[in-house]
């Protein structure tokens, strides 16, 4: 029969064939055909299209889509007899292909395991200072400084001592406040003495946060000056037991170079913190105790510690901000207006409140300054994405493995449906196999969670125990999980199979329609996500070893770092002398002890925020960086320690200075002038995560040094160390001794980024694994299905490579195809990262190509095993059957 | 007197089945019925009818030959079922009955 050129609208003929019922669908079609070319006749060809598209449209009603229900009756899918037969068939079928299962079920509890590791993680980041009674009406207060123009600047949680009192005094919606500081004291026990980080906070402590005491008042415990309450872990290390209320504990101030020991008693014993509390402590005092420096803080402008309010419930807090600011305003008037004078600032200071569970997560007011593991809401972000690729792999895996593997069971679904099993029995009967596999996948990933959460507590900083699986909302979120999984993995394969045809299953030999677009593409996003995941690692991995072996402009080898708070000028000299007793101890150099910056005005109206470093004459000899211009402080010139500093080349830079040497540095608020007496050259005396910045020396002999630096020499650290420790103890008994090496020291400035190297690294192997036991149960299919193909080859002559090189290609080629999505999205996504860092290694081609031989390399080992095998089968064998 | 119920256009549809006396099918029923009635009548409209009076049991349907102009494919030709004519029949005498009663049959002034 010709084709008539005269055709109606082939689309509106699909929509027909789609939406109406099989036993109606060839008469509706003729009707509609037979009118179409009648009215081609009458109207034209345009018009009768118009009107066949109108009459189809008409067809879209219940009416012609309602299917003709089957003249048999047919067994009710979840009858009891089907529930038993559903079960019974999958369990053979598992295990009967025993790859398949293995496969599916390694790849589905790695990818569980992952999601479940996520969800415990996830979980402990938003629940992060959830736990106290008072949430969600606990707030820490903030501050920001307006300028004259109306730009926001200078944001800040610290505040001082006055904030707090002050704030609850004048507004009556403010219930409690606690203040908060974090200070290092010395604790003496026995001849023994500890540094110990001791919290110094208000009586109303225990009545804002939900800490439980063990034993003690928590209304009365912090009320006396001379009390502590201690954690119980600290009470087992101190007196070995709990019950420890009333007893003494010598206490001083690591930092008030007059303070003595003083007995504090303990008031109470606080179980340990939750490990999900941005507050942790060992040790808390009243903060009245410091009389030294309370009277030094009484001022509104020293901000060190934390504040927290707690708010009567159901209160406008814009409207206690706002009240905040007029107790501010009112009460500083005199102190603002007396800075304003003193200082030219003219910035104004607003104060605001913070809710106190945001402050885990938040990016611009972290939980710092005494309050521990605030983190980076990014690594979650990341850790996520992680989990999801690798599920998601896994589920492809399944589907692919599959829809492959059905060929072999078309009969088996041909037979089931002459006999007359419906398709909703077919798709019951599927997704019962893929959910009985995923069963199994949750009892293995249980498993594996509980044997990596102490890595994974590891890697990502946290407490975690499987205990913590014990929760309603947890235990939900795995059952959505687990049926999420086992419907995504499932449901695909299931309603292809349900499909096919009796009669061509039972008849033909069955082939999958098409170029099996799905499975093609599923195999390729399976390598664009693992391409994508090994680039990132390589690149982490470049970038972190460039950070630990960047040259940092300074020798910090056999470099060794001993705390000593307070040290003078004297004492650093005589130090000096009894160390160098020792000859394997080559110099020592005292050095100010935190981070401290300030600014200064330099040549006219140029003012400079620099890092202010207190040193010696030795100090620079010592860690081995030059002088470029001028000289290096030195006991020949009186004048140094009164007059002279030393800048770095940055310095100079920023300053506008050609010639530096005899140039002035004016700390204008002290009216000191100083002069310039050498440059010295840059060096990275902070992490690489900074850019160097502006560094001034001085050797003003009223600053005091916190620290010293020895360099010893290589090969002797035994020996050296306990001269050190025994010089220190034997000068300084009353100090604790502690010491580290500098460059253990520098190398710990990077552990975030080696922990998610580490994380990146597993999740990349998991990633590359799961993909490959998927891409190698698909070339066993592929091989299974090709018997007959490869043994006629054989037999007309082809070789063994070419047929390997035949089978394997296929494969390789999609995993080629996978770089082209990959690498765009990589090179984005890791350009964006690098951005982070001031000093980074290049975005390289190599990486991308390093990445692209792993993973063909990976592909090919992978489908190259049953490639080979398929090929050098005989193909007597394989042709005989049939 | 228990009948089936029967819609006007039904009964139209129905009595066009039975005159057209074994051919009819979709197209010539939509036609036939078009020229007959004055009225436009669509495909899936007839159909529809077509299909409840199968549900109902008045017609009856059976695959004819297929033919090119209808691209290949076999017509459903209709026929009226014994139950099918003897509803026709009731309806039909209930209508003459009616018409009977009228004391003063309408006379139609002029003949539109």
């Amino acid at each position: 029969m010709k084709p008539d050129p005269r055709k109606p609208p082939v689309l509106a003929e699909k929509l027909l064939r789609w939406i109406c019922a099989p036993h109606q669908v060839e008469s509706i079609l003729g009707d509609l055909h037979e009118e179409f070319i009648f009215q081609a006749k009458k109207v034209g060809l345009q018009k009768a299209r118009l009107f066949y598209w109108c009459e189809a449209l008409g067809f879209i009603k219940l009416r012609y889509i309602k299917r003709k229900k089957s003249p048999y009756s047919s067994t009710f899918i979840f009858s009891h007899d089907m529930i038993r037969n559903y079960f019974t068939i999958a369990w053979r079928t598992l295990s009967h292909s025993k790859v398949y299962s293995f496969i599916n079920v390694i790849g589905l509890s790695i990818g569980l395991a992952a999601a479940m590791l996520i969800l415990l993680y996830t979980k402990d980041e938003v629940s992060f200072d959830q736990f106290h009674a008072n949430n969600p009406n606990i707030y820490r207060i903030t501050s920001q400084f307006i300028s004259t123009t109306g730009q926001q600047k200078g944001l800040g949680a610290n505040t001082g001592f006055l904030q707090g009192p002050k704030f609850a005094a004048g507004v009556p919606e403010i219930l409690h406040a606690v203040r908060y500081h974090g200070h290092r004291n010395d604790i003496k026990k026995g001849n023994e003495i500890k540094s110990e980080e001791v919290f110094r906070v208000d009586s109303s402590f225990f009545s804002i946060f939900s800490f439980p005491l063990l034993s003690g008042n928590p209304q009365t415990a912090l009320k006396e000056p001379r009390s502590v309450v201690i954690s119980e872990e600290m009470a087992e290390k101190h007196f070995g037991n709990k019950n420890v209320l009333g007893k003494t504990i010598l206490m001083k101030d690591s930092f008030d170079k007059d303070a003595r020991f003083e007995p504090f008693t303990v008031t109470g014993v606080a179980q340990k913190s939750p490990q999900n509390s941005s507050i942790k402590f060992n040790f808390l005092i009243p903060i009245v105790t410091n009389h030294g420096e309370m009277e030094r803080s009484q001022n509104w402008f020293n901000t060190f510690l934390n504040t927290f309010v707690v708010l009567a419930p159901g209160t406008n807090v814009s409207l206690v901000e706002k009240k905040m600011n007029l107790v501010y305003n009112a009460d500083a008037k005199e102190a603002i207006k007396e800075v304003a004078a003193k200082f030219g600032v003219t910035d104004r200071k607003v104060y605001r409140l913070q809710p106190f569970t945001e402050m885990h997560l938040s990016a611009d007011l972290p939980a710092d300054n005494g309050l521990t593991d605030h983190s980076n809401p990014q690594l979650s972000y990341i850790l996520t994405g992680i989990a999801l690729f690798i599920l998601t792999i896994a589920c492809i895996n399944f589907v692919n493995l599959t829809v492959a593997r059905s060929l072999k069971r078309a009969k088996e679904i041909g037979v089931r449906k002459v006999i007359g099993g419906g398709r909703m029995q077919l798709v019951v009967q599927f997704l019962g196999e893929s959910f009985l596999l995923c069963l199994a996948a949750f009892i293995f990933a249980l498993a594996l969670v509980q044997l990596t959460l102490p890595t994974f507590n590891h890697l990502a900083n946290k407490a975690l125990a499987i205990s913590y699986l014990f929760d309603i909302k947890l235990i939900l979120g795995y059952l959505l999980l687990f049926f999420a999984t086992g419907l995504l993995a499932g449901f695909y394969p299931a309603l292809v199979l349900s499909g096919y045809d009796p009669v061509k299953t039972l008849y033909n030999r069955m082939q999958l329609s098409g170029k099996n677009y799905l499975q093609t593409s599923l195999v390729v996003l399976q390598f664009t996500i693992a391409s994508f995941l090994i680039i990132g690692t390589l690149t982490i991995n470049s970038q972190f070893n460039y950070l630990i072996n960047k040259d940092l402009g300074y020798n910090d080898e056999h470099l060794i770092s001993v705390e000593k708070n307070n040290l003078t000028r004297e004492e650093a000299h005589l130090l000096t002398l009894e160390l160098e007793k020792d000859p394997n101890i080559i110099a020592v150099a005292p050095k100010n002890g935190g981070r401290w910056n300030t600014a200064a005005k330099v040549s006219g109206n140029i003012e400079l925020q620099f890092a202010y470093e207190t040193i010696d004459p030795q100090f620079l000899p010592t860690i081995q960086v030059p002088i470029v211009n001028g000289r290096n402080f030195s006991d020949a010139f009186p004048a140094d320690s009164a007059r002279s500093v030393l800048v770095n080349e940055t310095f100079v830079k920023q300053a506008g200075w050609k010639d530096p040497i005899g140039q002035i540095v004016d700390f204008w608020y002290d009216n000191l002038k100083y002069t310039v007496v050498g440059v010295v050259r840059d060096y990275h005396y902070t992490s690489l995560n900074e850019k160097i910045g502006p560094q001034l020396f001085t050797m003003k002999p009223r600053n005091q040094y916190g620290r010293f630096f020895v360099k010893i020499k290589a090969g002797t650290e035994s020996t050296s160390l306990r001269h050190i420790g025994e010089t220190y103890t034997k000068l300084f008994p009353l100090d604790p001794y502690t010491y580290k090496f500098i460059d253990d020291e520098n190398q710990k400035r990077y552990e975030s980024e080696a922990k998610w190297k580490q994380i990146m690294l597993f999740g990349t192997v998991l990633t590359i694994f799961i993909s490959c036991i998927g891409l190698f149960g698909l070339a066993t299919l592929s091989a299974e299905r090709r018997t007959k193909e490869i043994g006629v080859r054989k037999v007309m002559g082809a070789s063994v490579t070419s047929i390997a090189r035949l089978l394997t290609s296929d494969f390789l080629k999609l995993v080629c195809i996978s770089f082209v999505f990959a690498f765009p999205l990589a090179y984005y996504a890791i350009d964006k990262w690098l951005q982070n860092y001031p000093y980074r290694v290049d975005v390289s081609a190599v990486t991308f190509l390093e990445a692209a031989l792993m993973a063909v390399v990976v592909a090919f080992l992978t489908v190259s095993f049953q490639s080979v095998r398929a090929a050098l089968m005989n193909p007597v064998k394989s042709l005989r059957s049939e | 007197m228990n009948r089936a119920y029967l819609g006007e256009f039904e009964e139209i549809v129905l009595l066009t089945v039975a005159a057209l006396d074994g051919n009819a099918y979709g197209v010539v029923l939509t036609h036939e019925i078009a020229e007959q009635t004055g009225r436009s009548v669509r495909l899936n409209q007839i159909h529809s009818a077509l299909q409840r009076l199968e549900e109902k049991g008045m017609v009856k349907s059976d695959m004819g030959e297929p033919t090119a102009e209808r691209g290949g494919r076999r017509k459903r030709l209709y026929s009226v079922t014994a139950y099918g004519q003897r509803t026709l029949q009731q309806v039909r005498e209930v209508r003459e009955n009616l018409w009977s009663r009228l004391v003063k049959p309408f006379n139609l002034a002029i003949d539109l």
